[in-house]
């Protein structure tokens, strides 16, 4: 298999899984799919790495693998453990309304992607189309769905797209944003995740359509 | 290509590719069957069981209802002629589809619903409240999947310019493999339709008769003996031949292109090998997830056109 077959897959199964996520209401398999994608994103930079031996890459992948893939969604699940809530009950939007939204989304994402100049065909023009497309979806998601740690998955999601970009079509980012970047999420990850606790303390539910209840 | 030149050649080898199949179904099911126990922990039934319950089946007696009328006879045969009539419609070990000349894509999936259709008339007519509510179960999610399988057989179709399923082989050998974002997601999508199609586990579950959940089972809760078998191995042939279009459609290496023995012995082993894969990938599926409630079914199959109808539109792009 060559190369930019392999980044195209691996690219392409991000978007089914950004995908997926839009069509699942069990919390743990959201997270599960999250993990998945955050490793393919692992792959991409571990492929570009060898390919074009940019070998500061090797970090990046490790760094992503480490944290996206594995201690993000073992916190995650550890404050769905905790507690006790599985399923996003109720959205805004139903599922097949949002999966709809997602398709004309993808197809807007794709679109833009045509218009980046000529030199950024083939595989960079998939992987601005995927990154576009997950964006979109991840705000999407954000804004339709009411539990607090899926509007936490649809924000990773976006931070993804935007790593897929800046890994496989930039040349690259120096270590030292890359760390930064990364202690960014670790940090919003928790902060989320002490606040998701806040507000089932509060509530008893997290619903952040209730949040709106504290207008004095 | 010279040995479908002539048109008798073309009967032979459309003779041999269905018997082929028919011989080769059963095995497929029992060995979902045997890796599922081992996943469970258990030993699972010897992998000639499925051909010993065929033969005793074959060998019964028919009982058939006394308010039941011609179309409930005909049902199974005509499902069991359709599936048949299907496997000589996609390639196998060859990258020609031995009766090609008669249709693709379109005829292939018509012959599918012309069965169903035939099974589920059967069904309704004896009267029973089991037959009706498995009917109209079997098409509610056949009325879903089937445009889903459309989408995602045309994504395949406008990648290689051709309808016929033979063609459409030959194109993607033709021009090298390559790869596009699409593939991944029409993938996806049809995989999820083999599942709702062939009735595993997140949409209905085989091996159980409970009345709360079962659809396919339900539909043909009143077939005994020889009618019972033919709807089997025919449901066994169906399934059978949705992995090996999968195989097809997006891993077509080492298909046969000329009818050399050792072509044809390459091929074979590829192509027991990939649908072997794709059966492991089955009895994964059917063992990690939990069965869906029936009215969440149609959410599943949505996502699954959802995800053809964006394979086929990332195409344009």
């Amino acid at each position: 298999m060559v190369t930019s077959d392999l980044l195209i897959l691996c690219a392409a199964g991000m978007l089914v899984s950004a995908y997926l996520m839009v069509g699942q209401k069990a919390l743990f398999t959201a997270i599960r799919l999250y993990s998945v994608q955050s490793l393919l994103l692992g792959i991409v930079a571990v492929t570009m790495a060898v390919s074009e031996s940019r070998h500061e890459l090797f970090a990046t992948a490790a760094i992503t693998v480490i944290l996206k893939a594995i201690v993000i969604p073992w916190f995650l699940m550890r404050v769905i453990d905790r507690i006790g809530i599985h399923r996003e009950i109720e959205p805004f939007l139903n599922v097949p309304a949002s999966l709809l939204v997602c398709v004309g989304l993808t197809v807007v994402g794709y679109r833009v992607s045509t218009g980046f100049p000529v030199g950024a065909r083939n595989v960079s023009h998939h992987l601005i189309g995927v990154a576009l497309s997950m964006v979109l979806i991840g705000l999407f998601l954000m804004v339709t769905r009411k539990k607090a740690i899926t509007q936490i998955l649809a924000l990773l999601t976006v931070e993804n797209a935007v790593f897929l970009v800046a890994v496989g079509v930039t040349t690259g980012m120096p270590l030292v944003v890359e760390l930064g970047i990364a202690f960014d999420v670790i940090l919003a990850v928790l902060v989320l995740g002490i606040l998701v606790h806040r507000i089932v303390d509060r509530f008893e539910s997290m619903d952040v359509s209730r949040l709106s209840k504290l207008k004095g | 290509m010279s040995f479908v030149g002539v048109d008798g050649l073309r009967a032979v080898f459309a003779i041999l590719q269905a018997a082929g199949m028919l011989a080769a179904a059963p095995l497929l099911k029992a060995v979902i069957k045997k890796m599922k126990a081992r996943l469970q922990n258990r030993q699972g039934p010897p992998l000639l069981q499925v051909y010993y319950d065929l033969a005793k089946l074959l060998h019964k007696e028919p009982v058939r209802s006394e308010t039941a009328s011609w179309v409930y006879v005909a049902g199974p045969r005509v499902y069991f002629a359709a599936a048949i009539a299907a496997t000589t419609l996609v390639p196998v070990l060859m990258a020609t589809a031995p009766l090609e000349a008669a249709g693709g894509i379109l005829l292939l999936v018509g012959t599918l619903a012309l069965g169903r259709f035939a099974l589920a008339t059967a069904a309704l007519d004896t009267g029973s409240a089991f037959g009706g509510m498995g009917a109209s179960r079997d098409m509610t999610i056949a009325a879903l999947a089937e445009p889903a399988l459309m989408l995602g057989l045309f994504t395949s179709a406008l990648a290689a310019g051709s309808l016929n399923l033979g063609g459409l082989v030959r194109s993607v050998l033709h021009n090298g493999v390559t790869f596009h974002p699409s593939d991944l997601l029409a993938f996806a999508g049809l995989f999820i339709i083999v599942i709702a199609e062939t009735g595993r586990i997140p949409v209905d579950n085989p091996a159980t008769h409970l009345e709360l959940t079962m659809i396919h089972e339900a539909m043909v809760l009143e077939y005994a003996g020889p009618d019972l078998a033919l709807v089997e191995w025919a449901s066994a042939v169906k399934e059978l031949l949705y992995l090996t279009l999968l195989a097809d459609l997006f891993m077509p290496t080492g298909i046969g292109t000329s009818t050399a023995p050792g072509a044809i012995a390459v091929a074979f082993v590829a192509w027991a090998g990939k649908v072997f894969l794709l059966a492991v990938a089955v009895t994964v599926a059917e063992s990690t997830n939990a069965k869906l409630r029936l009215f969440r079914v149609p959410e599943l199959v949505s996502i699954s056109l959802g995800l053809a109808f964006l394979a086929l539109a990332i195409r344009f792009l």
